[in-house]
């Protein structure tokens, strides 16, 4: 493992204190409440997202994922085709619905991977076109409305001063840090993406560690699809359509290699905060869609050209 | 076994075998497919995703990535169409607009090279960056493209259309360069190992260089023939056109991890063989809803056969040596 502090933890602090001089109603508590908002669900579905990559895998279907489990949830719960009476069952039959389904959709992916030998890339692609295509098919691209105001307060409900949506995220980091870092998975996860043939000699259930990677991403997709649900008071089987790019962005600018190996938890969530953080600065800046497009790339180049200069050396590890 | 090249030849092109089978299953599901001017159609469809797919073959050769040839195609055909609408002349717009390719190409190879930042962020930004520039430019609004594009678009030598012409063209050129130039050579050989390619004397960043500007001229020009088939230029046109064209080339045999894929047949086959599912569908008249299942389904099986033809020969060379 490296031991060089990560540079993108300190570009994050100063870039929110730039954005907070600089960026009239950034530095609100209002405005705080919705980063954290916004944050929530794309930090769950990134560390996830990592998990993968540290395998030297890639999970390209988690927006697809994002919105098949929206559906899912949404037929469940929404008052509209809803099978159960009661909202407060409804809505934990729901998120356990989106759950499972997210993670069938992982333990597919990781099989296919893991023992049939295909290529992550190519077998999470299609799953993106299969499960995208799956969720529009099954809606008619409709939106699904109507759901338990139960579901639909839950971003503004508390429970020990903090919002349900932190306390998720929180909880979800909290239990992929226990893996990470104090569990025989975690460790075997550094040390497939470093080599799977060493680590399959020495002891390694390669197999075993990718199928649980995949699964891992799958399910984090899907809380984080309750999150996005919730908030939207939709489900859409579009949801998440342009989410892939930033996830997988968070991860990579927050110094993970996609080569695999080598990543830590905590980067990862500074690159998920990066990246809500410029969302957030450059709407509240009252740029127009496509200049915060520009300006977003512009920002993530120099974020990554201060993250080498910080470094000091090549983090190209091909 | 009397012809061992072709056989030894055609057992490393399962790929072809597969696009064989494809078109099979579709000609018996409808009359209307196993035509010559359905096959012709199939090429002049595929020829933009082609294009695009032989650059970006150059990058994931050297185990890059450029993820925003999609964006690229976009800007090229924007501002090529604005131009063109602007008075200038078709003949001049286009090397304006591949010019452009390379000049975006360009930048991210310059970044790749000088900050050693990972292609696969320096091309997210530019992803970002080109397709907003494009909508920018476009005010978000489809552009409209004039007669004279269309007309290349449909026009025909010796009874083959234009962007046909083109698409073999880049991927002969594209082949012969790897194949039979030093720097094709060096494409290879920095794919296979970084650190062994520079102790060899190779120019490491003039490499990567080149091949991000050939995948951003690529990128360019696949949009152009792609545009003046379709007419108009939609704010969304070029979306998800990276994860097309990297499929196109790893179904072709290109190895994400570098250094191994060719561009004839691989690419080409790779790309021809998506069109192929897509143009069958049509025929067909699958439910529209049902095309991406259908589509992820046919490439999930494709990939899940050649890999296990893959797995069983490594398996097989395990136990020989």
């Amino acid at each position: 493992m490296t031991k060089s502090p990560n540079i993108i933890l300190y570009l994050c602090l100063v870039y929110y204190l730039a954005a907070a001089l600089v960026t009239p109603g950034f530095f609100t508590v209002n405005n705080t409440w919705n980063l954290l908002y916004n944050l929530m669900p794309l930090l769950i579905v990134a560390v996830g997202q990592m998990l993968v990559i540290l395998t030297a895998g890639i999970d390209l279907s988690v927006t697809a994922i994002i919105a098949v489990t929206s559906v899912v949830g949404g037929y469940i719960m929404s008052a509209d085709y809803s099978p159960v009476d009661s909202s407060s069952l409804a809505i934990a039959l729901g998120i356990l619905g989106m759950v499972i389904t997210g993670g069938i959709i992982g333990l597919i992916n990781g099989i296919s991977v893991a023992k049939l030998k295909m290529p992550a890339f190519m077998v999470t692609l299609t799953g993106l076109m299969f499960f995208g295509g799956f969720a529009v098919w099954l809606t008619k691209s409709q939106n699904i409305y109507n759901l338990p105001a139960g579901l639909v307060d839950m971003p503004y409900t508390s429970f020990l001063g903090l919002p349900l949506p932190i306390w998720t995220g929180l909880l979800v980091l909290g239990l992929i840090y226990l893996v990470l870092n104090k569990s025989l998975l975690g460790e075997w996860i550094y040390a497939v993406g470093v080599n799977p043939k060493t680590s399959r000699i020495s002891g390694v259930n390669v197999d075993l560690t990718i199928i649980m990677v995949y699964m891992l991403s799958g399910v984090t997709a899907a809380i984080g699809s309750v999150l996005y649900t919730a908030r939207l008071e939709t489900g859409s089987p579009v949801m998440g359509q342009n989410l892939l790019l930033d996830v997988i962005g968070a991860v990579v600018i927050g110094g993970t290699s996609l080569f695999g190996g080598k990543g830590l938890l905590q980067w990862t969530v500074a690159g998920a905060f990066f990246m809500a953080m410029l969302d957030n600065s450059l709407n509240l800046a009252g740029l127009s869609y496509f200049l915060i497009m520009i300006v977003k790339g512009v920002i993530i180049l120099s974020a990554a050209m201060l993250n080498v200069w910080g470094e000091r050396k090549v983090i190209w590890s091909a | 076994m009397s012809n061992p090249v072709i056989f030894k030849r055609l057992r490393g092109q399962s790929i072809v075998i597969l696009l064989a089978l494809v078109i099979l299953v579709f000609s018996l599901l409808s009359p209307g497919y196993f035509t010559t001017q359905n096959f012709l159609n199939i090429l002049l469809q595929a020829s933009g995703l082609t294009i695009v797919a032989t650059g970006m073959t150059f990058v994931l050769l050297t185990a890059g990535i450029d993820l925003s040839v999609g964006s690229i195609m976009f800007v090229a055909g924007v501002i090529s169409g604005k131009l063109v609408v602007g008075g200038l002349s078709v003949w001049l717009a286009v090397p304006v607009t591949l010019v452009l390719g390379i000049i975006l190409g360009l930048m991210n190879g310059w970044f790749v090279v000088r900050f050693k930042i990972v292609p696969f962020i320096v091309t997210l930004a530019t992803f970002f960056a080109g397709r907003g520039l494009g909508l920018l430019i476009s005010e978000t609004r489809a552009v409209n493209l004039p007669d004279e594009f269309l007309q290349i678009g449909s026009a025909r030598i010796l009874g083959i259309p234009l962007p046909v012409i083109i698409m073999i063209m880049v991927v002969a050129v594209a082949q012969l360069v790897l194949d039979r130039t030093v720097f094709g050579r060096q494409v290879y050989a920095v794919g296979n190992s970084q650190e062994r390619s520079v102790k060899a004397g190779i120019n490491l960043n003039r490499v990567l260089l080149r091949v991000y500007i050939i995948c951003g001229c690529c990128a360019a020009l696949g949009g152009l023939v792609a545009i003046a088939q379709l007419g108009a230029v939609s704010p969304t046109f070029g979306f998800q056109s990276e994860f097309m064209a990297i499929a196109a080339a790893v179904l072709g045999g290109t190895s994400l991890f570098g250094g191994k894929g060719r561009v004839f047949p691989g690419t080409l086959v790779g790309a021809l063989l998506i069109q192929s599912i897509q143009s069958g569908l049509v025929i067909v008249n699958a439910d529209p809803y049902l095309y991406p299942l259908i589509t992820g389904t046919i490439i999930f099986l494709i990939v899940l056969v050649d890999s296990q033809r893959h797995y069983r020969r490594k398996q097989m060379k395990g136990i020989s040596t």
